[in-house]
């Protein structure tokens, strides 16, 4: 944040605007093993960005490196025109991005209420980080609540205490709760139930039409494809592949080869 | 639920009140002991119980109090009043420098704070011009203020008590606060908690510092309780007994370093008196509590009262 100059994007539409995240060719390395090798990506507000990849290929550590978890050796991440280079997770946080990690790591010891509750802390906020943020997304504890409705009967239980799902649920409305501008989910439908994988659809389809930007983690190719504006296939820490949804589901090819589904069985 | 609590928490003050009347010198002076080592059992609960960060180097905060209230006392002949809060300041001021620490974590924070512990207790042991060297600092004189000296053990008793009630209050607010469910949110997870925006790090360095503190305060009160005090005050020894103290009572909870250090101090005046390997009584005790109630004393009595519902079904 050492520039508090902040620049409001334009009102038009989002893809004319400046975009909101600009990952420049990033390397990132994970101990001695070099997993991503140049990877460069925009996401504009209000829009979803979902990256596909089979395991290992380094989806998790994309959104390690923007999170500032593990920092890219090289290469750049500008958010709203800041550097994120070299700043720690916290700064990263307070600038406006939140993170729902992989395998719903809530607070299992703290209630739900306290799991809700800790973005919103005095001690986790910079008061100069959201002064400039421009929100037409306000979140606020009803109002998580209102979206996800099993939490408000569990408010006081221990989030170990709940089921794969609300933990889900729980892990979503934490990110939520920080009123952040962009969300990086990290397989957000692993070991969800179907019914389930359509709740978290909605869910995405909702906070993109309340404004909030999402880079999207996933292996469930059906929801990746049915919420993404655009669709990145990361393999062996490259993308094979960039474009819309339908330009995905027509390539044979990248489905086969690198997500390891026929194309048929797609339509 | 509440009201059983507010109840046994008044007939425990009630009781505490009457000690000084019904019991004898012996069980008074006692008790006044187990104040001041529940309160040093407090201080590193703070880290250990909310924190998650195991700091064996308590000792040398108490140590440094309480040295210096002596030294001010017996060789400069300070007032109480001068010497007391110099060493709640010298105490605090080294888990400042000490708060370094915090930069390590798990068994690097263990190592560190154990070679921290241990600088202090050569200084004490070897600066014998200045510390007394193994026979310590004694006569330090009762605490005076205004020309009152507090000479009676009674007196002093009940000024623990005050002492103590207190910082169980405030250590009340301050896990209660914000920065409490902060540590206890970086004691699930330190990067998760990072990435929800909270400078963990400053937040850790806090509590250590807040916890030398409490550590420098259970000193002074401890140095005008013995009236002496010499290297056993900074052995890597006392931050292990108050670790256990801590863990045996209950970790994470108020009473259970005060339940801890009664059971602690108890045993020993009591086994000591017909048995020479007392330690090794408490060796067995740690491993029993280990082994049946891990959440100490203090969460083997709620587990028994039946608020266990809440807890059992955690993981």
């Amino acid at each position: 944040m050492s520039s508090p100059t902040m620049s409001s994007p334009t009102m038009s539409s989002p893809t004319m605007s400046k975009p909101l995240l600009t990952v420049s060719d990033i390397h990132t390395y994970y101990g001695d093993s070099y997993v991503l090798q140049g990877v460069s990506l925009t996401l504009h507000k209000g829009q979803i960005a979902a990256i596909l990849g089979r395991n290992g290929m380094g989806k998790t550590t994309l959104i390690r490196s923007v999170a500032g978890l593990t920092p890219p050796r090289t290469g750049d991440i500008v958010y709203r025109d800041i550097s994120l280079r070299g700043k720690p997770p916290y700064a990263i946080a307070q600038a406006g991005i939140a993170i729902v990690p992989q395998g719903r790591r809530i607070f299992r010891s703290l209630s739900v209420r306290e799991n809700l509750m800790l973005p919103t802390s005095v001690l986790a906020r910079s008061s100069r980080a959201s002064n400039g943020r421009q929100t037409g997304q306000r979140w606020d504890f009803d109002e998580v609540l209102k979206e996800f409705p099993q939490l408000a009967e569990r408010i006081d239980h221990p989030g170990g205490s709940l089921s794969g799902g609300e933990q889900q649920m729980l892990s979503i409305g934490r990110a939520l709760m920080a009123n952040p501008e962009m969300i990086l989910m990290d397989e957000p439908s692993e070991g969800l139930s179907p019914r389930l994988v359509l709740q978290a659809q909605e869910i995405m389809r909702r906070l993109r039409a309340r404004g909030h930007a999402i880079l999207l983690v996933e292996q469930n190719l059906e929801l990746a494809l049915s919420v993404a504006d655009e669709v990145y296939v990361l393999s062996s820490g490259r993308f094979v592949f960039h474009g819309t949804p339908a330009e995905l589901a027509k390539a044979t090819q990248v489905l086969d080869q690198h997500l390891g589904v026929s194309g048929a069985k797609m339509i | 639920m509440r009201r059983y609590r507010v109840i046994l928490a008044l007939t425990a003050l009630a009781a505490a009140l009457i000690v000084p009347l019904v019991a004898g010198q012996f069980w008074m002076t006692l008790i006044t002991q187990i104040y001041i080592y529940g309160l040093l059992a407090l201080s590193v609960d703070l880290l250990l119980g909310h924190a998650g960060l195991y700091s064996l180097c308590q000792a040398s905060f108490f140590a440094v109090a309480a040295y210096t209230t002596a030294i001010l006392e017996v060789r400069y002949g300070y007032p109480t009043l001068v010497a007391a809060p110099a060493g709640l300041v010298a105490g605090t001021l080294l888990a400042v420098l000490y708060g370094c620490a915090v930069r390590t974590r798990g068994v690097y924070f263990i190592l560190i704070t154990i070679a921290l512990g241990y600088i202090i207790w050569g200084a004490v042991y070897r600066w014998a011009s200045f510390t007394g060297g193994d026979n310590g600092i004694t006569n330090v004189p009762p605490p005076s203020v205004a020309g009152v000296s507090i000479a009676s053990q009674t007196t002093y008793y009940y000024f623990v008590l005050g002492v103590v009630i207190l910082c169980a209050f405030g250590y009340r607010i301050l896990i209660r606060s914000p920065f409490g469910l902060s540590l206890r949110g970086i004691k699930g997870s330190e990067s998760r908690m990072q990435s929800l925006g909270y400078r963990t790090t400053m937040h850790l360095y806090a509590a250590f510092v807040i916890s030398g503190a409490i550590a420098s305060l259970a000193g002074v009160l401890y140095v005008y309780y013995n009236r002496f005090i010499n290297p056993v005050a900074a052995s890597f020894q006392i931050s292990v007994e108050v670790s256990l103290m801590a863990i045996v009572g209950g970790s994470g909870t108020i009473v259970g370093p005060f339940i801890g250090a009664g059971i602690f101090l108890g045993l020993r005046n009591w086994v000591s008196s017909f048995f020479e390997m007392h330690t090794a009584v408490m060796g067995i005790v740690f491993i029993a509590t280990v082994l049946w109630a891990p959440s100490g004393i203090a969460g083997f009595i709620g587990r028994w009262r039946g608020d266990g519902a809440k807890t059992k079904d955690r993981p």
